[in-house]
């Protein structure tokens, strides 16, 4: 049966929503990228009480100069006893091998996590979990499922990450205009179609129009990710309470479920 | 000191020769598996053949597996390695670790491609125990990055020095998928980082004298050619593989002479900013250093848009030379007439004339040459080459 993991907001919101969710993915403070909230290892900590599966997700392209500060949070998250670290630089293998760490890792390099020969290379160096891609069909999950024994990972609700940059994308153009903005609540809109673009110390992220949606509870994996950043916490939890009628209020959106994606136009 | 190989792009077999006559000493080219799906890609035999002709001037050819597979891709990999494997390319260029699993059943060297985003000593250890052979580092190393991965593993790394960058962390970027249904992971990438968008901060629209854009300018790190020899790169290399034979010529052969220049004297090398102003003229875009200099505010951001003028410095390509005669039969890429003052260059040559004579394809006299890949000759009274080009001065 499938697991329901979230991305949350907040720490209260974590409270609001427990009895609706089997695990939680923390976004790391400063190790992490692409997620607007995130949180300190004392507040995981605290959070470990509510008794539910922890993931922390460390995803962040990591530079030389912050390996020592990567080396020291892996140390710290080793005595936390959590159920795993999702990943994105190869460095969290590499350090994993060297420390000796135990704490089992998720392979999730977001978009390149995209075939079931990959999942197994991970697999067999004993990163028995792999969150997938968000571009893929559901023939290709259900594919992937069948030919892996590694656990799997899929988004089903949320806003999803499409671009993630290094750059200061919304600041270098204030810069170049002498523009200001109030806050960093910043939108760019491409044919009537808007995309949250986020700013920040990490780099700029810019996220799909739509909230992914499909509203299917019949999806071939072992956990089912439910994100809340950018969504109000009420309407969320509405979202995971009725998960199993396969209804909410937010428009059905299936995203590359069902559409594949081509790549040789001629 | 070591000599870093000079790595180009070529996007089918004549821009690949010409890339080795202008100086390089290595060239990758994309097969069936790559990130330019809809470039003019090799088939087996064409790399075959352009295996055969770098190794028979003792250069080498890597190709590009650097997609990241689906289930479907996947299925057929292994046939496609073992194929390059019995051509003797030098190298696949990869980013999908399955793709290493199962080359490690050929003789094939195995290149990191950028894709991977390696940026650190630890990753770059892990991928020299799983066999990596040389990393491809990622755009966003800085000089300190690279000085300590260097320092640090004993490992292959080579660079990108010029050409076009992506706006995000390499394999991050799926507008392309979102907003066009194209996978950028698997080659279809429809560039949406050069398209303009409307900024709102709330309900505000967000106005400069430009639109908004993702768009970055191009890499150059002419300037810094002697610091990446120092630091011990083992490879540099220019980044277009749907570039134009005038692109190629031009670019190799400025950093074949920057290289070679501060190789053969590296105490009293000078920097001539000549080879910027050439650079940039065949680009048509600025140019700057970027990450390496750990600059990437906003002097890095490009926001002219599409509005890129298209280069029309290229005025012909050299097919033979008759030395009695003086005349030289040239294949025309671009509108010159009678009069014009041009520039011949070769990969060891560069001359200005006038043009005076010109005659058709019959040898009849002509004044002007407007249409595209028309056969003329001119008259040229010092020794031209085939392969040689001739640019606006």
């Amino acid at each position: 049966m499938n697991k329901i993991a979230v991305i949350i907001n907040n720490i209260e919101s974590a409270l609001e929503i427990k009895d609706y969710t089997d695990a939680f993915f923390l976004p790391i403070k400063d190790l992490s990228i692409n997620y607007p909230n995130t949180f300190t290892l004392e507040e995981i900590k605290k959070l470990k009480k509510i008794n539910k599966e922890i993931f922390i997700i460390l995803n962040k392209n990591i530079h030389n100069n912050e390996l020592e500060k990567l080396k020291e949070t892996l140390n710290k998250i080793e005595k936390l006893n959590i159920n795993g670290i999702i990943f994105y630089d190869i460095a969290i293998v590499n350090l994993k091998q060297k420390l000796n760490l135990k704490t089992p890792l998720v392979w999730h390099q977001e978009h390149l996590t995209t075939n079931y020969g990959t999942v197994n290379y991970w697999y067999e160096k004993g990163i028995t979990s792999a969150y997938l891609s968000s571009e893929l069909t559901k023939r290709e999950i259900d594919e992937i499922k069948k030919h892996t024994k590694a656990k799997i990972f899929i988004n089903v609700f949320g806003y999803i990450p499409m671009f993630t940059s290094k750059r200061h994308l919304v600041q270098n153009y204030l810069d170049t205009f002498n523009l200001k903005t109030k806050n960093n609540n910043n939108k760019i809109i491409k044919e009537g179609k808007n995309y949250i673009i986020n700013d920040t110390k990490e780099g700029t992220t810019v996220y799909s129009n739509y909230i992914l949606n499909p509203k299917e509870k019949d999806l071939t994996a072992d956990y089912l990710v439910f994100n809340s950043n950018f969504i109000d916490n009420k309407d969320f939890k509405e979202v995971l309470i009725n998960y199993n009628k396969e209804k909410n209020n937010f428009p059905k959106e299936t995203g590359f479920l069902y559409k594949e994606t081509i790549y040789k136009v001629k | 000191m070591k000599k870093p190989e000079l790595l180009a792009p070529a996007g089918d077999l004549e821009r690949l020769k010409i890339a080795f006559i202008y100086g390089a000493d290595a060239v990758y080219i994309g097969g069936a598996f790559n990130l330019r799906a809809n470039a003019d890609n090799f088939k087996l035999e064409e790399i075959e053949k352009g295996v055969e002709y770098a190794h028979s001037l003792n250069k080498k050819v890597y190709v590009t597996v650097n997609i990241a597979m689906h289930n479907k891709e996947y299925e057929k990999i292994e046939n496609y390695l073992k194929q390059l494997d019995k051509i003797n390319v030098d190298a696949i260029i990869v980013s999908d670790p399955a793709i290493i699993k199962l080359a490690k059943s050929t003789n094939l060297q195995i290149h990191l491609s950028t894709q991977a985003s390696t940026l650190n000593k630890e990753a770059t250890e892990f991928w020299k125990k799983e066999g990596v052979t040389r990393i491809v580092l990622a755009r966003e190393c800085t000089k300190e990055d690279i000085e300590d991965i260097k320092k640090n593993v004993d490992i292959e790394l080579e660079t990108f020095i010029h050409g076009a960058m992506c706006a995000s962390y390499s394999g991050r970027c799926v507008l392309s998928n979102y907003l066009t249904n194209r996978d950028s992971n698997r080659g279809g990438c429809s560039q949406i980082c050069r398209w303009d968008f409307d900024l709102y901060n709330e309900n505000n629209h967000i106005k400069g004298e430009k639109p908004f854009t993702f768009c970055t300018k191009d890499l150059s790190m002419a300037k810094y050619i002697p610091n990446l020899i120092d630091l011990g790169i083992d490879s540099l290399k220019i980044e277009g593989r749907m570039r134009s034979i005038y692109y190629i010529a031009t670019v190799v052969k400025v950093y074949r002479i920057l290289i070679d220049n501060y190789c053969h004297n590296p105490k009293n090398y000078e920097y001539n900013l000549k080879y910027e102003d050439i650079l940039r003229r065949v680009a048509n875009r600025d140019s700057v250093a970027q990450f390496f200099d750990g600059n990437y505010g906003k002097d890095v951001q490009y926001y002219n848009g599409r509005q890129e003028i298209t280069n029309q410095d290229f005025l012909g390509l050299i097919l033979d030379y008759d030395e009695n005669t003086k005349l030289a039969k040239l294949q025309q890429r671009n509108y010159f007439k009678k009069g014009d003052k041009v520039e011949i260059f070769g990969p060891d040559k560069s001359f200005e004339f006038t043009i005076n004579e010109i005659y058709d394809e019959d040898k009849n006299p002509i004044e002007i040459v407007r249409h595209p890949k028309q056969i003329v000759y001119l008259k040229i009274n010092q020794k031209v080459s085939v392969n040689d080009m001739m640019k606006i001065s």
